[in-house]
């Protein structure tokens, strides 16, 4: 694996890095949501991503494992990348399936995932020469190398990538002339997603203004995003020609690099991603400082609702009805919020999949564990299936599940729960004493806990954990740990 | 100057039937009053201002004149939501518990409450859906169920419980139209209130009248309970 040393001796990974400089750059956030769309619109990629991702459903929580995962992979420790590698190849593992016309998608499928680090490449380049910045012919060269040795860290070499950069655009033209098709993934990227993304953590109280930038930017940032996309993709994906949507493109890449006059450190993508994943109700201490920013928020919003013009007659107001109604409400918000995590209205394997994927990063699992707590959710699914699936078409709708609410804490659900509760008990003793819990509730659920003493007993852990997945208690500290958008 | 003055805006119907109009035109022309006073409040340095706008009685109202108060209320609201936060002014309504209240005007109140939060120049409490009796229930029960031994329960313990404690006891209790009674309005604030009965009707009511209320309580002698002074006349 080189992963170290070229000729000028610079290492191609940490801070030294072609792609570290950009980690922090405005324009890189267009970049990326260019380069999604080009993973998307290749159809074993755009297959996988219909099928198990949850971005359209939890696009901040996505965009956060995302920035995480390539900062580990691109960082200056070989043991953590090597780590980090060898779990992001465990996650593609787990996907394969056929796409909607019977074709085989396999996560692992090494040229596919060439692709993907070559959007990544072709982007970053694209990104300088529409913002008026191009790169010169080393500095390429050196990124070239820089995303070949990314590939080699995942894969073992780097051999699907040519290995000259003038072969490298002789293949990215190839694949985007041959291979790329509108994907449905890529046209939910460019036409839906923008335009029903969910508020981050930060803004969730102030829905009113978070609807109405997102009504302005949606659009724009779809328009942008196509204007930046190869001629030759969008002719053939049909994609609309907006007037003035290419200087629009242009302009709002320019105006990003001009960000690199700001002084340094006043753009750091990490806080304002951690800031914006922070909800702020939580106990963390930086969320005092988002909790100011929230009532600004609150308060802003408030006076926008104020300030909107009143439509027509006031209506009657129908009281809010209680009894049944409400807990079968519940129960379809849970589903929405907790279960659907792909964000297709039905629960199925790959939102159970994404739970224990989000559940193994956020807790840092390795193997065994991680296989355990797979199965453990693969066996839950199975009893969900044959207990909910009523018209058995292979998956549950949110009907089929508030009908079945109560009868939902089986033996396969415990079973889970024990698997979670076994890979925070680190020394195996029955119990979790304060230090783990704690730490479980930091890594996993995004709390600082105050306890100071006591433990947790097996069953008490099992007890609060089934009431939250089988529905029947809100509020818990899990909620955030998979409602997180 | 006193600290906290209330009014009970009284007289909208019957200024409207003595100009032949309905009701509803009454409570209408209230609205300029309304706006007028917070600002006589505000330019005479007046720290807290209280409003009488709705009581839990005032349910019984016939059906489409409740109606037309909710609408008109919201309307207000709204209009003069831009003007109240321009001018420092927090806002909070007291009451506000009924669920025959429009979830949209529920809706408004929290937002013009939460959008003046800050506001540190005046505090105008609206009592909307208020009744004085209600409050005293409902902080005996909050008193009850915090657990407190009867005999630790003291006035200043108890006033802890009703809704917005820090609200200071009221000074001046302004009732126009000539009506003299509490109506169960704050009850448990207005304990040591002076109270001035101007025969004015509320939509005529203006802010030179609510000068001269001001001027009226400067000249009371305020004893609260105790004895008079030795000096007899003009005080303070």
């Amino acid at each position: 694996m080189t992963t170290t040393g070229t000729a000028d001796d610079r290492p191609l990974f940490g801070p030294e890095s072609r792609f570290s400089g950009f980690f922090d750059d405005p324009r890189w956030a267009l970049a990326i949501i260019r380069a999604t769309v080009l993973e998307a619109a290749h159809p074993q990629i755009g297959a996988a991503l219909v099928d198990n991702s949850t971005f359209v459903a939890h696009p901040w929580r996505r965009l956060r494992n995302t920035f995480l995962s390539m900062r580990r992979m691109f960082g200056a420790d070989p043991a953590v990348r090597e780590r980090e590698a060898a779990r992001l190849n465990r996650l593609h593992a787990r996907m394969s399936g056929s796409d909607s016309r019977g074709r085989a998608y396999d996560a692992m499928d090494r040229a596919t995932r060439a692709w993907v680090v070559a959007t990544l490449f072709e982007s970053a380049v694209t990104m300088c020469r529409l913002s008026g910045q191009p790169l010169d012919q080393d500095t390429m060269e050196r990124m070239y190398a820089e995303y070949r040795s990314f590939l080699a860290a995942l894969d073992g070499d780097a051999s699907e990538l040519p290995e000259e950069l003038d072969d490298f655009w002789r293949y990215f033209d190839r694949v985007v002339e041959d291979e790329l098709e509108n994907t449905e993934a890529a046209r939910v990227i460019l036409y839906r997603l923008f335009d029903h993304l969910p508020a981050p953590a930060l803004l969730e109280g102030a829905p009113t203004l978070w609807a109405a930038g997102r009504a302005v930017v949606g659009p724009l940032l779809g328009a942008i995003t196509v204007a930046s996309l190869p001629e030759s993709y969008r002719r053939r994906a049909g994609l609309p020609e907006m007037p003035g949507a290419s200087t629009l493109m242009q302009g709002a890449y320019c105006a990003a690099g001009l960000a690199r006059f700001l002084p340094e450190g006043w753009i750091n993508a990490e806080s304002i991603i951690e800031a914006l994943s922070l909800s702020p109700g939580s106990d963390d201490p930086r969320a005092r400082t988002v909790a100011a920013l929230a009532a600004r928020m609150k308060r802003a919003s408030a006076l926008l609702r104020l300030l909107t013009p009143l439509s027509g007659v006031p209506q009657p107001d129908p009281a809010p009805s209680g009894g049944t109604g409400e807990s079968r409400r519940s129960a379809e918000e849970f589903f929405r919020k907790v279960l659907d995590q792909t964000g297709d209205g039905h629960l199925d394997w790959p939102d159970l999949a994404a739970m224990a994927r989000e559940l193994s990063t956020r807790l840092d699992l390795d193997e065994p564990e991680e296989t355990r707590l797979y199965d453990a959710f693969a066996a839950w699914w199975r009893e969900l299936q044959a207990a909910l699936d009523t018209d058995g078409d292979g998956r549950v709708s949110a009907e089929e599940y508030a009908a079945a609410v109560p009868s939902l804490a089986g033996p396969a659900l415990i079973r889970v729960a024990e698997v979670l509760f076994d890979v925070t008990d680190k020394d195996g003793n029955g119990t979790i004493d304060a230090v783990e819990y704690r730490a479980l509730f930091r890594t996993a659920f995004h709390r600082d806990l105050t306890t100071t003493g006591g433990t947790y007993s097996r069953s008490a852990f099992v007890g609060d954990f089934l009431s939250f997945m089988s529905g029947r208690r809100t509020n818990t500290a899990y909620d955030p740990l998979l409602t997180d958008a | 100057m006193p600290r906290h003055v209330a009014c009970v805006m009284d007289g909208n119907g019957r200024w409207a039937q003595r100009r032949s109009l309905p009701r509803t035109a009454g409570h209408q022309a209230a609205e300029t009053t309304v706006i007028d006073i917070i600002e006589a409040a505000r330019a005479a340095g007046v720290e807290w201002l209280s409003l009488y706008a709705f009581s839990t009685e005032n349910w019984n109202r016939p059906g489409a004149e409740v109606d037309f108060l909710m609408g008109l209320v919201r309307r207000v609201v709204r209009k003069h939501a831009p003007l109240l936060l321009a001018r420092g002014i927090r806002c909070r309504f007291l009451g506000v518990g009924d669920s025959r209240i429009p979830r949209e005007l529920a809706r408004d109140f929290e937002d013009l409450a939460t959008l003046t939060a800050d506001n540190r120049g005046m505090t105008l409490t609206v009592a909307f859906d208020h009744g004085g009796r209600r409050d005293i229930v409902e902080a005996a029960r909050s008193l009850i169920r915090s657990g407190t031994p009867a005999d630790e329960v003291t006035e200043r313990l108890f006033a802890d419980h009703l809704p917005f404690p820090d609200t200071p006891d009221v000074d001046l209790v302004i009732r126009t139209s000539g009506e003299q009674r509490i109506s169960n309005f704050m009850l448990w604030q207005v304990a040591y209130a002076e109270w001035v009965f101007p025969e004015v009707l509320w939509p005529d009511f203006r802010a030179p009248d609510f000068l001269a209320c001001l001027h009226t309580y400067r000249r009371r002698d305020r004893r609260f309970g105790g004895v008079p002074p030795r000096t007899m006349g003009e005080t303070s």
